[in-house]
């Protein structure tokens, strides 16, 4: 059994499909295989997806507003009525842990797509004019001698709790990693024998960065964007969780956790299990980059 | 040599001017005005106007940034909003406990990460690899305070075995200074453990399939030996670069540490800073890490060129 046509049948095969030639495929065989050979991938994103139904559907899994007060039921275990119990001022956990799922994956999302598209235009920039390379390089390099998280509690101390800061914090800091990958792609290419080729036939610069290079850049840019998706969504509960983050009217873990926290020692729960739903979807997350790294860049399977 | 030497050094004041003129600009993203929150509920607009002339707030730009570089240059980083103390003298009160604490991590990190990795690489493939891989992606699932909480819950609280909380100085005995900071390192280092073990594991597998690694085998070398002799050392050079580069995770790890801890350092009197936006003490922390950040990956980049003769620039 051939896996390639005979070089004799090389030509005819162009024209026609080389239907003798592969074996037929098994039925449920492609999915299948799929799911063995990259458990990753899938573990991480059928979490991801129930993840995100949680945040839709929070307001139908829960009939109770979550930032409602109830001084006569506070501090209740968790119960048949009150999954999660109470905190101190008898506002329902289950109904905020529910509720918080929105703000993680809302932080973490824009933050990569923000990134993303900002350190993509920065990269190419960079990467096509040489006059601006070097300042502009000089700038990603000073952001990125900042400590990410001292940077983004810096620019919340100064700019003031909300979650539109929180995303902006947290992106600023996460730009020059992917301007860097991008530029990196960029140079690189550049050398390539086809863009040269490209370039010499007169095709525009537009042109070769939707032909050529965006193409490239989209597979190590995709398994970048999911890591900084769970380092953001991190940042966000270490910002919460220190008070300056996202405003604690607003239910989202980090606050769960920074409140529970004065009485962690009696109720360890009220801090453990927004942790838990926090840990759960980075891991899925970085599941999901993992196996896209594998899938997408074979060669570059070594790390981070 | 000695010009690429010269040339990294150089290179990095660039990187600090910038880093500078970012932690200065930080007190432009404060909406509100410095000159009418320092005048009080009282005053009258030429109070104000009095008060934005004497803190120079008038200035342009660029002599404001010079000015407070001119001072930086000379150990000056400014008052304190609130106690109008220098900066640097309560940086230098703070410092002993999170230096403390981000030493200890760091030999710890490295002790445990790097036979990790070198384990995982060993045993590709198998449970065992398996198993430590794993271990490195909850590493980075989970967030630090969550790994101190769980860290104190059961050692501190349930096994009482060490402190829950506090800090000792060194001047007072290494042993109870030590244990205060076994759990926070261990805390810290977690997510630190699992960025080295992975590169260690991904570095010596690249090493491991040289065509030297398979003659030292032909030859009869013992495994250890390959192992840590002529694989390690050969795959040192991207395992010594992520330490350096994951000293930023150090850092801003080392802020929530402190604060879940209860160790008086210099996180802890950044957070005390937000809350009382005391905006000079944050940004002389901020500058302070970023500096200490860019001078490690300096020195170790220049460490490099003695250790491995095949780098040249």
């Amino acid at each position: 059994m051939n896996a390639m046509p005979p070089p004799s049948d090389m030509r005819r095969s162009i024209f026609e499909p080389p239907a003798a030639v592969y074996p037929p495929r098994k039925p449920r065989g492609p999915a299948l295989r799929f799911v063995l050979n990259h458990p990753n991938v899938v573990i991480g994103a059928t979490l991801l997806v129930l993840l995100v139904a949680i945040a839709i559907f929070a307001p139908l899994l829960t009939p109770v507003d979550p930032t409602a007060i109830a001084p006569a039921k506070r501090n209740r275990p968790p119960s048949a009525e009150y999954w999660f119990g109470t905190d101190q001022v008898g506002r329902d956990l289950y109904a905020r842990v529910l509720y918080g799922t929105r703000i993680s994956l809302l932080v973490g999302f824009s933050v990569a797509i923000i990134a993303s598209v900002i350190g993509l235009a920065i990269g190419l920039f960079s990467g096509f004019l040489r006059f601006a390379d070097a300042i502009v390089m000089r700038i990603m390099d000073g952001l990125m001698s900042i400590p990410p998280i001292l940077l983004a509690i810096a620019m919340m101390a100064f700019s003031g709790a909300s979650v539109r800061n929180v995303i902006v914090a947290i992106a600023v800091a996460e730009v020059p990693r992917v301007a860097r990958l991008v530029r990196g792609v960029v140079l690189t290419l550049r050398e390539q024998p086809y863009v040269d080729a490209a370039i010499a036939s007169g095709t525009r610069t537009p042109m070769i960065i939707w032909r050529h290079i965006l193409p490239n850049t989209m597979a190590p840019m995709t398994v970048q964007a999911t890591y900084i998706c769970a380092s953001a969504m991190i940042v966000e509960a270490i910002l919460s969780f220190i008070g300056a983050g996202t405003p604690p009217t607003i239910p989202s873990w980090g606050n769960i956790m920074a409140e529970g926290r004065a009485i962690w020692e009696v109720k360890p729960y009220i801090v453990l299990i927004p942790a838990v739903f926090l840990s759960v979807t980075v891991l899925a997350v970085n599941l999901l980059g993992d196996g896209l790294r594998d899938i997408l860049d074979p060669r570059g399977a070594k790390g981070h | 040599m000695l010009t690429y030497i010269l040339r990294r050094i150089l290179a990095t004041i660039p990187v600090m001017v910038v880093v500078a003129l970012i932690v200065f600009s930080l007190i432009y993203l404060d909406p509100s005005d410095p000159a009418a929150a320092n005048a009080g509920d009282q005053a009258t607009a030429e109070d104000i106007a009095r008060i934005r002339e004497a803190m120079g707030l008038n200035k342009s730009f660029g002599v404001r940034f010079g000015e407070w570089t001119w001072g930086i240059l000379h150990g000056d980083l400014g008052r304190s909003i609130l106690t109008k103390l220098p900066v640097s003298g309560m940086i230098a009160q703070r410092i002993e406990p999170t230096l403390s604490l981000m030493v200890l991590t760091l030999v710890l990190a490295i002790v445990v990460a790097v036979p990790m990795g070198v384990i995982a690489a060993w045993t590709r493939g198998t449970w065992i690899d398996t198993a430590i891989m794993s271990l490195a992606v909850v590493g980075f699932s989970a967030p630090v305070f969550v790994v101190g909480y769980v860290l104190i819950y059961f050692f501190a609280l349930q096994w009482d075995l060490l402190p829950v909380q506090g800090y000792t100085p060194i001047a007072r005995g290494f042993w109870p200074w030590l244990e205060n900071l076994i759990l926070p390192s261990l805390a810290l280092g977690f997510i630190y453990i699992a960025l080295i073990a992975r590169i260690t594991r991904a570095s010596m597998l690249e090493v491991l399939s040289q065509d030297y690694i398979r003659t030292a085998h032909a030859k009869g070398v013992a495994r250890s030996d390959i192992l840590f002799l002529h694989a390690l050392k050969n795959a040192a050079v991207p395992i010594v670069t992520v330490i350096g580069i994951g000293i930023a995770l150090l850092i801003g790890g080392a802020v929530v540490t402190e604060s879940v801890f209860a160790i008086p350092g210099l996180g802890r009197l950044t957070l005390d800073s937000i809350l009382r936006r005391d905006y000079p003490v944050i940004q002389g922390v901020v500058l302070l890490f970023s500096f200490v950040y860019v001078l490690v990956n300096l020195v170790i980049d220049v460490i490099y060129t003695f250790l491995d003769p095949r780098i040249r620039y």
